[in-house]
């Protein structure tokens, strides 16, 4: 086994050519996941059917059944499911776990926000959209 | 000359987590190394009684970053013994895909730091750059670079298709070629094998004495590996080789570790070409479980890594007791540092892949004076 003292020489000199590997985020965004990462996923309320199963079952209770606005009652529970999005995991128990595949997911990951962010508005804007049916 | 203290830890430089080596040294000679851990206990066991098995698949996960496929494994195929359900093959190939994927990068970050420990930063680096790779890979499969949470009870959350599959076997190609890389690296180098060689030395009956597990036992010459003594998921179909050396030492370890991830990238192609028919996702979700007791072990990243589940039957476990392979491996060779010189204890230490957030749960009850108070399971449930 021969020992050698630059053994890394030659891998250094080929990189020096190179452009750095590290990503200069935010400033360039080029911050690419794998299709179907797991990011913000919602519930679409055209589907849901208010069973709470994904709150019952959310490792970090980060899902709250919520009361719908009253013109609105699309289930007959009257509930749909906020994703407090400072508490989520993003494990996606509850995308596994709902019955009717109610929730929609997206591989968004740039969550940070000054207020505190739930899917409540995105779950909404799906019955002012007629849903995804 | 005057015996002199010296603590390393808990935080520090040299040590990535949160553990304390209290270090004597006469001189530059270390005579004594006492480790005191307890700084990042988190009552995992206690909330794990508290949740259902669905949500202990979960809390299982996160005992730690880095191994958190594995302690799911370990976790869900108890509860699925409890419950009297079988993955079916199909599922079991991905799970292992996954542990494997976990095992390559696990074992590069731990190659990665030690070049660091050393000074070799470039090494670091370069590593660091590859390992990128690995978890893009675990990301295309689960869909996290680093929390997998891909188990569920009877199968697994997500399908692997046929795009999927092709890019991992193209990726693995590339993988390959930098592991062997990185492994002449550490067989070559002048500064690593004179930095590694004869540190930390352990002999084959000092470790199965001080019951080391993992590549640190398989480094001192020892073929012990659950992945084919007690075979779990895909393990019985799948061909491999349990890699060990007969040197012992630290550079030995790092050997094991760089062998293993090779062996790993070869378990990970054939469970990706090999991949079964069938379904692979469960359409129930079962909640409860029937009375009784389970062990489960399952060989991770840094050895063998157990879980006892008691279950009285309902939703929620009566008591998870986890026996993780950094426990063994930290506490219980204090006395190789012996010896050697205090600039030695960093590398020694870093040789055993220390992972303090998946030792930490232990509560001392009483060693004042040396002394050990057994205290009954009866006299805890009354307050005692």
């Amino acid at each position: 086994m021969g020992k050698t003292r630059l053994s890394l020489l030659r891998e250094v000199i080929a990189n020096l050519t190179k452009r750095p590997s590290t990503i200069k985020y935010p400033v360039a965004r080029e911050v690419t996941v794998a299709p179907g990462s797991r990011g913000r996923q919602y519930a679409d309320l055209m589907k849901c059917i208010g069973c709470s199963l994904c709150a019952i079952d959310c490792p970090a209770n980060a899902i709250v059944m919520d009361k719908l606005p009253e013109p609105l009652k699309h289930n007959p529970r009257g509930v749909y499911p906020v994703v407090d999005y400072g508490k989520c995991i993003f494990c996606y128990q509850c995308v596994f776990v709902c019955p009717v595949k109610a929730y929609i997911t997206t591989d968004v990951f740039e969550l940070a926000d000054y207020s505190t962010s739930t899917s409540r508005e995105q779950s909404l804007s799906t019955i002012a959209l007629g849903g995804s049916r | 000359m005057v015996v002199v203290e010296i603590p390393i830890g808990p935080q520090h430089p040299a040590l990535h987590e949160p553990i304390m080596l209290k270090v004597k040294t006469d001189g530059e000679e270390v005579v004594e190394v006492a480790v005191t851990t307890g700084y990042n206990h988190r009552g995992i066991e206690k909330l794990l009684e508290k949740n259902s098995w669905i949500r202990g698949m979960y809390i299982a996960g996160r005992v730690c970053g880095i191994c958190n496929a594995v302690h799911t494994q370990t976790y869900v195929q108890g509860v699925e013994k409890l419950m009297g359900i079988e993955p079916t093959p199909r599922a079991n190939y991905i799970r292992t895909m996954v542990m494997e994927l976990e095992r390559i990068h696990s074992h590069l970050l731990i190659c990665a730091v030690m070049a660091e420990i050393v000074g070799f930063d470039t090494l670091f680096m370069l590593i660091m750059r590859d390992r990128e790779r690995v978890m893009h890979l675990k990301e295309l499969v689960t869909g996290n670079r680093v929390h997998a949470d891909i188990h569920v009870l009877g199968g697994v959350k997500r399908d692997l298709d046929e795009v999927r599959r092709t890019r991992i076997l193209d990726e693995l190609r590339k993988i390959e070629e930098r592991l062997k890389y990185y492994k002449k690296v550490y067989e070559t180098d002048y500064t690593l094998v004179r930095r590694l060689s004869e540190v930390g030395r352990i002999s084959k009956s000092d470790a199965i004495r001080l019951s080391l597990v993992g590549p640190t036992l398989r480094a001192s010459g020892i073929k012990s590996d659950v992945r084919s003594d007690d075979p779990y998921a895909a393990y019985s179909e799948v061909p491999f080789n349990i890699e060990y050396r007969d040197e012992g030492d630290s550079w030995a370890r790092m050997m094991v570790r760089l062998d293993e991830a090779l062996e790993s990238v070869n378990i990970v192609r054939y469970t990706a070409e090999k991949l079964p028919q069938g379904p692979a996702v469960p359409k129930t979700v079962p909640r409860a479980a029937k009375p009784g007791e389970v062990i489960s072990r399952v060989e991770a990243p840094r050895g063998e890594l157990l879980y006892h589940i008691v279950s009285t039957g309902g939703s929620n476990p009566y008591r998870v007791k986890i026996r993780t392979p950094s426990f063994l491996n930290i506490l219980n060779t204090e006395s190789t540092y012996l010896g050697h010189r205090l600039a030695d204890v960093p590398v020694i230490f870093a040789s055993y892949d220390p992972c303090i957030s998946c030792t930490e749960r232990v509560i001392v009850v009483d060693e004042k004076s040396g002394k050990k108070a057994y205290v009954s399971l009866k006299e805890l449930a009354r307050g005692g």
